[in-house]
């Protein structure tokens, strides 16, 4: 029977991975990331996980990998040029995202009227002039291409047709949202990666076709779901921050419950925070911030803050500090200075590796603050649960006060009410149950916590957005993924044919993708519609409608016992 | 690095009627705009989110017939509360200056109101200056009014105030709604000279405009010294606006906004919404930032098609003249009201309310105090649109006042209450932050 799913998620110190079949987590296993060979380190845990299984039985193996993310925040991709159309509005000056970057002819507005045209001639030059300076990888971004991709579409023919063998990306393919901009660094970040990305995808589909020929390969992606390995080759950048991600899906996975929560994976150096709403985590609104830029790729809103389980507590001038620095791990695990770890190990008694370390290394501040163990123990408790509560509520407030467009939201404020805190990560059972205390709420540690991450992966499943925009007065919709577009009748278009029409966009999208099987669960998630009034009659209507698969678990997936 | 607020509210569930100016399509081309330009995501740009004002804020500018739950829409209110959310983050020094890209406007909004003037509920600004007063102190406040239209609510609230200099220019009256706005409108007794209009002809082009605000309206801030000032930031002057005839363009609105550096805009009018919004919109808060805006403007723009006449050009000097001079001597004539020892001043008036028809019968009365801007008592009459006929009065005491206005006011509230004149009595003390609503026939006083 061929029910086990595999997950693997490649984070910055380890790789973990876990083989899950019937309900429960067969086998894990952990190893340190190899940087320079992530390959060989997916391979390592894959081999490591299918001696638990025979490789027939394994349905689909899910990957999640730091490749791009490593290639885009190191600076290591590779040249690549920016061609921009920005037609009239901001000065060039405010797009500094490439060295080579080209601003051509070609203006198009909100409705996807041409204002200008193209110019053929530049457009020629500049593609000999990019030939000439060596570069292979060419993005392109119009202003409102998402409401006319056809200044784009002829670019990426011109240098498909002249030069071949370079990499050329659009940027309507990569989004239809508003903001040309992450528009265009999204574009430009996939044509920078995109070769590599194949690279390894090629070499990954080899080396698992060669041990699993029939199991479906997956990877996952910021916003917590999975796509094929296939359909991921066009849009690497997908791909990032998947670990934050891994780790959310993970916590819903073991707590299965549609509450509000906030999960907090608690780590050596940092903890990482974020938001479940009514069991959906919570989307950084403005797309991923990747290597300074604010990108079109749906990414969980995480908050990052410097404490976690190995910040350092010492004295400075007589004060008690905490953090932001790790000097090494616990004293309880051997290291040389006391930690948060330590100080939670003494105060609930935890019997954490070697406690009477634990207690020798806080006497120590103790007795150079002058007040009792238990007490400093306290204080450093309290201290760390309050900055974890605050950055939490600074979370609530984010999203609370999230731009609105709309009098029913103004008047129906968005209210945070908390239920649960879910911890994970090796110092959670130590500081959530005191930090759910805190915030008045019942607290959730699962034993799987550790592994939750690889989990996550395992069980995501894949995730669809699809937006259309449909403008009747000019007859014709657009829409994203990866420019849909066509004709509607102006007569008497209403509401629910454009929400049919972004149901069949999908469904298309889906079959495209190889997700044939999930577009029966996509929802739609907003809907507008505005008269097109000139003078005093209606000249159409404008409508745009998003639908998708939203993050969730595959179907067989029904929890895991704790 | 401070940066600029903006906070965009363009209400996409609310309108006047399905096809009225003031529908859910007017920002709709504005948020394609600002939104594909990222501009939001710019160093020096924050986006704030809305709140609702409350009938406390409201109640320190006007008297709602016969309360504010029944005269204003939910819309206006979270419109002005945008305001305010850009007077506190201007105010606690969160950013350098502040745009409140909102609708429903506000500035034909009056004192008292009956119903819906020119697509407006409650005077934003005016809210808004209430509401930095009492909330910071703020005493000193100029308000330059760049809508199309006559911002005749804004000034009729500030026409007896001499700490609000209140300046609008705007196309002629006699050829535009609301048909005020002359040159000799220029403030009541004790408040003379702090109402400078400047009423432009149609066609009048960037030019005329820059000589404008070159020569009248920045010397007249340098010699007022407020310590606030707010664009009305209409954008109608547009060449393009279907309901105005001016030739104004979007790097014109741009220049404005450099020149006049707001501390905080509010946006007004302005229904081209294709052609001249979204590019306006740009332009305000591209030169609000700083950021350069030589390379915006309209897909239609032409440089050489509007061309200042030497007529007009010879008018707008004259006018510019005339103005100043009248400012610069505001002081004598306020000084002569005074002296004449009058105990109140009267004056009588028809307001008309366009969007729902309503004609108000209005009598005000200021004390012609002689040390402060006295205190006012309006007696209102209005047929509503339901058949009610409403005849009320309302007491004003503004927070300049002095103590003997304070008690003068109230003493004149009391006495109004005990001969239950008119359906409501309503008592607006800005300088106890104290409002109240007396209905005569149930004989109870509600406090807001």
């Amino acid at each position: 029977m061929n029910d086990a799913l595999i997950g693997i998620d490649v984070g910055g110190t380890y790789t973990d991975g876990v083989l899950f079949s019937d309900g429960s987590v067969v086998h894990s296993v952990k190893h340190r990331t190899d940087e320079d060979d992530l390959e060989g380190t997916l391979l390592l845990i894959l081999d490591d996980l299918l001696a638990h299984r025979r490789a027939k039985d394994v349905r689909r193996i899910v990957l999640s990998t730091t490749l791009v993310t490593n290639l885009l925040a190191t600076g290591r991709g590779e040249r690549t040029a920016l061609i921009l159309l920005p037609g009239k509005g901001l000065p060039n000056s405010a797009y500094d995202i490439s060295p080579d970057t080209y601003f051509l002819k070609g203006w198009i507005d909100f409705r996807g009227r041409q204002i200008e045209a193209p110019d053929p001639k530049e457009i020629e030059d500049t593609l000999k002039k990019i030939h000439a300076s060596g570069i292979e990888r060419i993005a392109i971004a119009g202003k409102f291409s998402n409401r006319n991709d056809s200044h784009e579409k002829m670019l990426k023919k011109t240098a498909e047709s002249l030069y071949p063998h370079m990499d050329v990306c659009t940027s309507n393919e990569i989004s239809g949202r508003l903001n040309f901009p992450r528009r265009a660094v999204t574009c430009y970040y996939t044509a920078m990666t995109v070769r590599d990305w194949n690279r390894f995808a090629d070499d990954m589909e080899a080396a698992i076709r060669a041990r699993a020929p029939h199991c479906e390969l997956h990877i996952l992606k910021a916003d917590g779901g999975t796509t094929t390995l296939a359909a991921s080759r066009k849009r690497p950048c997908e791909t990032v921050f998947s670990g934050p991600a891994a780790s959310t899906m993970g916590t819903l996975a073991l707590s299965r419950e549609e509450l509000n929560a906030v999960s907090i994976d608690i780590g050596g150096t940092t903890s990482d925070i974020s938001l479940l709403i009514e069991g959906q985590p919570l989307y950084a609104s403005r797309g991923a911030l990747i290597a300074g830029h604010l990108t079109h790729v749906s990414s969980f809103a995480v908050s990052s803050i410097p404490l976690g389980g190995d910040s350092a507590v010492y004295t400075t001038d007589g004060k008690l500090e905490i953090g932001p620095m790790r000097l090494g791990p616990a004293a309880c695990f051997g290291g040389e200075v006391p930690t948060v770890t330590d100080a939670f190990n003494i105060m609930n008694a935890l019997g954490l590796g070697n406690a009477q370390a634990s207690h020798a290394a806080l006497s120590r501040v103790a007795q150079g603050l002058q007040v009792p163990l238990d007490s400093l123990c306290r204080s450093i408790a309290g201290e760390v649960v309050e900055r974890l509560a605050q950055s939490i509520k600074d979370m609530f407030r984010l999203w609370e006060d999230e731009p609105a467009y709309k009098v029913w939201e103004v008047v129906h404020k968005r209210e945070f009410h908390l239920h649960q805190v879910i911890g994970i990560g090796a110092a959670a059972p130590a500081v959530v149950p005191m930090l759910a205390e805190r915030m008045k709420v019942p607290h959730f540690l699962h034993r799987l916590s550790p592994v939750a991450n690889a989990l996550g992966a395992a069980v995501a499943r894949p995730t669809l957005a699809v937006e259309v925009h449909v403008d009747t007065g000019r007859e014709t919709y657009s829409g994203s993924p990866g420019g849909l577009s066509g004709k509607v009748d102006k007569r008497n278009y209403q509401l629910k044919d454009a929400r049919e029409l972004a149901q069949a966009c999908l469904k298309q999208v889906c079959a495209d993708r190889g997700l044939a099987d999930y577009a029966d669960d996509a929802q739609i998630y907003s809907e507008e519609q505005f008269n097109v009034i000139r003078g005093w009659e209606q000249e159409g209507k404008l409508f745009d409608i998003g639908i998708q698969i939203s993050p969730g678990f595959i179907r067989e997936f029904k929890g895991v016992e704790n | 690095m401070k940066t600029t607020g903006v906070i965009f509210f363009p209400a996409f569930d609310w309108a006047i009627s399905p096809t009225h100016p003031e529908r859910e399509e007017r920002l709709l081309y504005t948020r394609d705009q600002l939104f594909e330009e990222g501009i939001m995501d710019m160093p020096g740009v924050t986006e704030y989110h809305p709140r609702l004002a409350t009938e406390k804020d409201v109640s320190r500018v006007h008297f709602c017939v016969p309360d504010i739950e029944s005269r204003v829409t939910t819309a206006h209110m979270v419109s002005a509360g945008c305001a305010l959310v850009m007077a506190d983050a201007f105010m606690n020094k969160e950013v350098r200056n502040a745009f409140a890209i909102i609708r429903p406007p506000g500035h034909h909004a009056m004192t008292v109101v009956h119903g819906n003037r020119g697509f407006c509920d409650i005077n934003n600004e005016a809210v808004m200056v209430e509401y930095l007063r009492r909330t910071y102190g703020v005493k000193r406040l100029a308000i330059v009014d760049t809508d199309v239209h006559h911002g005749d609510g804004t000034q009729e609230i500030f026409w007896h105030d001499p700490d609000v200099l209140f300046i609008s220019f705007h196309q002629d009256g006699r050829t535009l709604y609301p048909g005020s706005g002359f040159v000799e409108e220029m403030g009541g007794p004790l408040a003379y000279g702090t109402t400078i209009n400047i009423p432009m002809a149609p066609k009048t082009t960037d030019e005329g405009i820059h000589y404008i605000m070159d020569n009248l309206v920045m010397p007249i801030l340098d010699e007022f010294k407020p310590e606030i000032v707010i664009n009305s930031a209409g954008q109608d002057n547009h060449y393009s606006d279907p309901l105005a005839n001016m030739s104004f363009t979007a790097q014109g609105y741009a220049v404005l906004n450099q020149k006049l550096k707001p501390d905080i805009a509010v946006l007004e009018g302005g229904y081209s919404i294709e052609t001249a919004l979204p590019y306006v919109n740009m332009g305000i808060i591209m030169a609000m930032a700083g950021i350069d805006f030589s390379n915006l403007q309209e897909p239609d723009y032409d440089p050489s098609r509007f061309k200042e006449s030497s007529r007009n050009r010879a008018y707008i000097k004259s006018l510019v003249e005339h103005q100043l001079a009248a400012f610069r001597g505001r002081e004598a004539v306020v000084d002569k009201h005074r002296k004449e020892g009058r105990e109140f001043w009267g004056s009588s008036r028809s307001i008309f309310y366009d969007t729902e028809y309503l004609q108000e019968e209005q009598r005000l009365d200021l004390r012609m105090c002689p040390t402060c801007c006295g205190f006012r008592r309006i007696s209102s009459g209005c047929a509503h649109r339901s058949g009610r006929n409403y005849s009320v009065e309302c007491i004003a005491i503004p927070a300049a006042c002095c103590p003997d206005c304070v008690s003068r006011g109230l003493e004149e509230y009391s006495s109004l209450k005990k001969k239950k004149s008119g359906d409501h009595i309503y008592l607006q003390d800005r300088v106890n932050d104290d409002y109240r609503t007396f209905e005569s026939k149930a004989g109870e006083e509600t406090v807001v």
